[in-house]
């Protein structure tokens, strides 16, 4: 091909080609167990290894609970962090260092994540309802915590002052901003202290008081706008894929589409397999990793799926098979250094970067790999069988009408 | 051909230094002593670090719709109620469920008496769901698009006070946004010492009503003849004579405790029992001397009570302003208000035929004060807050007052169901943190471009340079706030701005190979390796798009920025390096046999 006019720096020989549709075979049983995989993962997770517990090891924006960075004066072991919270009879406690990889004052930063949003843990809460049941004369006759856990709602079935409550609450070990009446109903509402200043109490109560320097974060979510944001997660991957799909059958063939998406799907499936494998949090953040992971696969995939299409009309009289092979070989070159640079710049920011965006560059690392296997092994043989299967079906069946019913199965 | 050389340069110029002095507001200290003064002044639009990146607090609310309903349906019972009572007087009120009212009649036979006359303005807010001529019973439920339109309304004005609270609190750049049944809301640069404080005063529910005191009715001096003299509840006489000369037997319920009025109101049936149209009030007020004086410890209250009209002749729906003051006699902090035209007719009508009573401030549901009216008052009132503690604290307490009243009232309760505080170091730690890690890559990808195709690289890494340039000028422009995810979205942007420039050298590359001249190589490179860019941003562009339908917060954030790069690849990727291939060229006619790619 080349004329040897032109001398161009490059890692992949002009005209080499390597055999890639020929090994689907073995790719699919890849893929296969990789998928397969990462479902028993997400099972193992919630029913078989007793430490996790879950599918997925939640973030806070989905589970519901309370997320908070706690920065210490001196140097503290994690089990002492953990177990000053637990003697103070927070649940679900889950403590970790955060800040740069080996930083001097590691030792000294926390990321804390616990099940409660309220300073009232459920457990406390029915404590606290059973003292106050009766207060002076008053019984009790309505007692809710709010969906944010900062306030408390009650009634009594007799007039109560504030102050009477405040105490009463204070010796059920319940301490509070204020109370206030709320109508003549005996309704009252209690404001409770700031979960960040009664953890930094818990805290100091075992390591010594000014032990904390700094809460520099704190996030807490509602379990129900947490399932309400899972959900929405989960809706905002199948609309991304259901309009990537309809685009990809508009501007190619419905031939195309379903390749384009069964190996996005198998990107992000296994992009959390991953996230299960290695139980590291799944959050918001990583959720819009994921989606990232769906818009570069479809990427790389349309590249080879557009060298296709070209070759295709070029080459009429080769096989299917060896024209999608030579138009993998063809866009190889790119596919590397593309996919390559993309590796570098995240795996740097995975090794360097802390928290966020450290999460948020594993998910990419995976997907990446994924992504760029799947548009080569997964995307393009099913084109080529969906080709051949149409043609086969044409044979027999040459009809509009079924043409078109197929037409609207794929596009479904 | 010549010309179009010339027009291309000036407008890629043009953009540039366009997009040059929008960045200038935002270049951060200490590196803006450079940027002209004039720059600053014609731009003043600038990018917003972040919640994440400068600190602050994000809560999500929820709005409680249903109480919003409740209360409506409340207030169209208590309506008809009072207009059937001129009618008959033989009926039972029942609200039951969320929005339905049910009337019991007796005898039943007068149950054709509550017709659409007696609904009146209610006509179209309720359907009648049943009737029952037998028992008399007839069934109300609120109509469904009268709760549509709470739903909506609460939002929305759940919204705009929220908002007018945060304004009054003096956070800069709040974001106060709906988001289904939601409002989203995010103080950047908030201090954390101020965090509870700012909660307290979006949760407020600011309900403020007048209602007039009726303690000179025969039913009071009742009640007062029930009172067990030498118990907990004292008698207080509180004769007077107004301008006609009509003597009127005013009586005050008092007792050293709330529960022990509260109680006794309880204990009130038969022919005792509170009237429809009229409920009981409580008031903290200093202890009294015997000779009326307050005494000097000022933390010994009681309570008053006061016989109430249940409806509120005036609301606080009608307030125009409000504002902190001071009491002239006793120093304390009090809140002065001025009503609207329309409330302030209102208001004139109200103590116009009432001089000499007394009308209660009430403010969510618990009465503030009981002043006389002493004469017509039209536009003008004054709340005084229950002083009886810190002075500091009162002060602050009816500076949030203010702006609790300034803001209007909330239609339904809030619940928090989401919250990020961010403390203002956070930010730059993570910053420090990411920085090298972008660096890094940064100078990676423009020494692989570099080297891998020479002239062509440096041209794909000016366009590179530039089309950040310009994705953050669109960000300055549009005063978009930066987040890490924002930030993130960013890098992947440029990620595929260099997969465009990768996408369209290879194929020069193979042109080139196959024979054809550097020209005619670039020409069809670019041709054809257009749509494969154009499709892989498009369907980039709908992955974002998506994102930032569903997302919250930061996948916003990332959304937004995906976008914005994502449009602005094309420019810089596809036309601005082509245009500079052409440069590279020369002028057209001169056929260059060799490129540098």
């Amino acid at each position: 091909m080349s004329d040897g006019k032109h001398k161009f720096f490059e890692i992949i020989k002009t005209g080499s080609e390597f055999e890639f549709v020929g090994r689907a075979k073995s790719a699919y049983a890849l893929s296969t167990f990789l998928i397969v995989g990462s479902i028993l993962m997400l099972l193992l997770n919630a029913f078989v290894i007793k430490s996790r517990g879950r599918i997925l090891n939640w973030g806070v924006d989905f589970s519901g609970g309370t997320e908070m960075q706690v920065d210490f004066k001196d140097d503290v072991a994690i089990a002492t962090v953990r177990s000053a919270l637990e003697t103070a009879g927070y649940k679900g406690v889950d403590v970790v260092r955060y800040g740069a990889g080996g930083g001097s004052d590691t030792a000294k930063k926390f990321l804390i994540r616990m099940a409660a949003v309220s300073v009232l843990s459920p457990d406390q809460a029915d404590a606290a309802k059973a003292k106050i049941a009766k207060v002076g004369e008053a019984s009790l006759k309505r007692f809710e915590v709010s969906e944010g856990g900062d306030k408390i709602y009650l009634r009594f079935d007799q007039s109560l002052t504030p102050e009477a409550i405040k105490g009463a609450l204070s010796s059920a070990g319940v301490e509070t901003k204020g109370v206030e009446a709320k109508g003549l109903a005996n309704e009252y509402e209690v404001t409770l202290v700031g979960l960040g200043d009664e953890v930094t109490k818990a805290l100091e109560k075992s390591l010594g008081s000014g032990a904390v320097s700094n809460i520099p974060m704190l996030s807490s979510v509602g379990a129900k706008a947490g399932r309400q944001l899972q959900i929405d997660g989960v809706k905002a991957v199948l609309g991304a894929m259901v309009l990537i799909m309809l685009y990809v059958g508009l501007r190619f063939d419905f031939r195309y589409g379903p390749g384009a998406i069964i190996a996005l799907a198998h990107d992000s499936i296994i992009t959390v397999g991953a996230f299960a494998l290695t139980y590291r949090e799944f959050s918001l953040t990583t959720l819009a990793a994921v989606l990232t992971i769906i818009g570069f696969s479809v990427n790389d995939t349309i590249v080879i799926f557009d060298r296709l299409r070209e070759n295709i009309a070029k080459y009429r009289d080769r096989k299917l098979e060896r024209v999608v092979n030579l138009s993998i070989n063809e866009t190889l070159s790119r596919t590397i250094w593309t996919s390559g640079t993309l590796l570098f710049v995240t795996l740097a920011m995975n090794l360097f970067a802390s928290g966020v965006i450290r999460d948020f560059a594993f998910a990419m690392n995976v997907g990446v790999i994924v992504g760029t296997y799947s548009s080569i092994y997964v995307a393009s043989p099913i084109v080529v069988w969906l080709t051949n299967r149409a043609a086969a079906q044409g044979k027999t069946a040459p009809t509009k009408e079924s043409a078109r019913r197929r037409r609207d199965a794929e596009a479904v | 051909m010549e010309r179009a050389w010339w027009w291309k340069f000036l407008m890629w110029g043009g953009i540039t230094v366009l997009a040059a002095l929008y960045l200038g507001p935002s270049i951060p200290e200490p590196y803006n002593k450079k940027v002209p003064a004039f720059v600053t002044q014609l731009f003043t639009k600038k990018i917003q670090p972040g919640l994440d990146l400068q600190g602050g607090l994000h809560l999500v609310y929820s709005v409680d719709v249903n109480k919003a309903i409740g209360a409506k349906v409340d207030r169209v019972a208590s309506d008809i109620e009072e207009r059937l009572s001129q009618k008959i007087k033989g009926f039972k009120v029942d609200r039951e469920g969320r929005d339905e009212i049910l009337f019991t009649i007796t005898p039943p036979s007068d149950a054709a008496k509550l017709d659409d006359e007696v609904l009146g303005a209610h006509r179209n807010a309720v359907d009648e769901v049943s009737r029952d001529n037998a028992t008399g019973q007839i069934r109300f439920r609120l109509d469904p698009d009268q709760v549509a339109e709470i739903k909506e309304f609460a939002l929305r004005q759940g919204i705009e006070t929220i908002r007018g609270r945060v304004d009054k609190f003096g956070v800069a750049e709040p974001t106060i946004l709906k988001r289904g049944e939601d409002i989203v809301i995010e103080l950047p640069g908030l201090k954390p010492e101020d965090f509870e404080r700012i909660k307290t005063i979006i949760g407020k529910t600011a309900q403020l009503e007048f209602k007039l005191v009726d303690d000179g009715s025969e039913y009071m001096t009742k009640v007062a003849a029930s009172v067990t003299p030498g118990g907990k509840i004292t008698v207080v006489p509180e004769p007077w004579t107004d301008k006609n000369g009509t003597q009127h037997n005013n009586i005050s319920l008092r007792a050293k405790e709330q529960k022990d009025l509260v109680d006794f109101f309880a204990g009130l049936t038969g022919e005792l029992e509170v009237p429809k149209d009229r409920e009981f009030g409580v008031e903290q007020i200093a202890d009294t001397n015997p000779d009326g004086s307050e005494v000097a410890d000022k933390t010994q209250t009681s309570w008053r009570a006061y016989l109430l009209h249940r409806r509120a002749a005036v609301t606080g729906e009608y307030l125009a302003a409000a504002d902190l003051s001071w009491d002239q006699q006793t120093n304390r902090p009090e809140v002065a208000f001025t009503m609207d035209r329309q409330g302030a007719v209102l208001m004139e009508r109200l103590t116009g035929q009432n001089v000499g009573r007394k009308m209660a401030i009430v403010l969510d549901g618990k009465i503030n004060s009981a002043p006389e009216i002493q004469s017509q008052i039209g536009e003008r009132g004054r709340i005084t807050l229950g002083g009886f503690g810190d002075p500091f604290k009162v002060q602050q307490e009816a500076k949030d007052l203010v702006s609790v009243l300034r803001s209007g009232s909330l239609p339904a309760p809030l619940t928090k169901s989401f919250e990020t505080q961010v403390g203002p170091t956070l930010g730059g730690d993570t910053v420090a943190d990411a920085k090298w890690a972008m660096v890094i890559g940064a100078l990676a990808v423009v020494f692989f471009m570099l080297i891998y195709y020479r002239t062509a690289g440096f041209i794909a890494n000016i366009a590179m340079v530039l089309n950040i340039v310009f994705m953050l000028a669109i960000l300055a422009a549009f005063e978009a706030s930066l987040t890490l995810p924002g930030i993130a979205g960013l890098v992947l942007a440029v990620g595929m701005a260099v997969d465009a420039n990768i996408i369209i050298y290879e194929r020069i590359r193979e042109e080139l190979r196959a024979g054809k001249s550097a020209r005619s190589a670039v020409d069809a490179g670019f041709a054809r390796a257009f749509w494969t860019v154009f499709d892989a941003h498009v369907t980039n562009l709908m992955a974002g798009v998506v994102l930032y339908s569903y997302g919250s917060g930061p996948i916003r954030g990332f959304a937004i920025t995906l976008v914005i790069g994502i449009l602005s690849n094309i420019a810089t990727a596809v036309y601005m390096s082509r245009w500079m291939f052409e440069l590279m060229l020369g002028r057209r006619g001169v056929v260059k046999q060799t490129i540098s790619i």
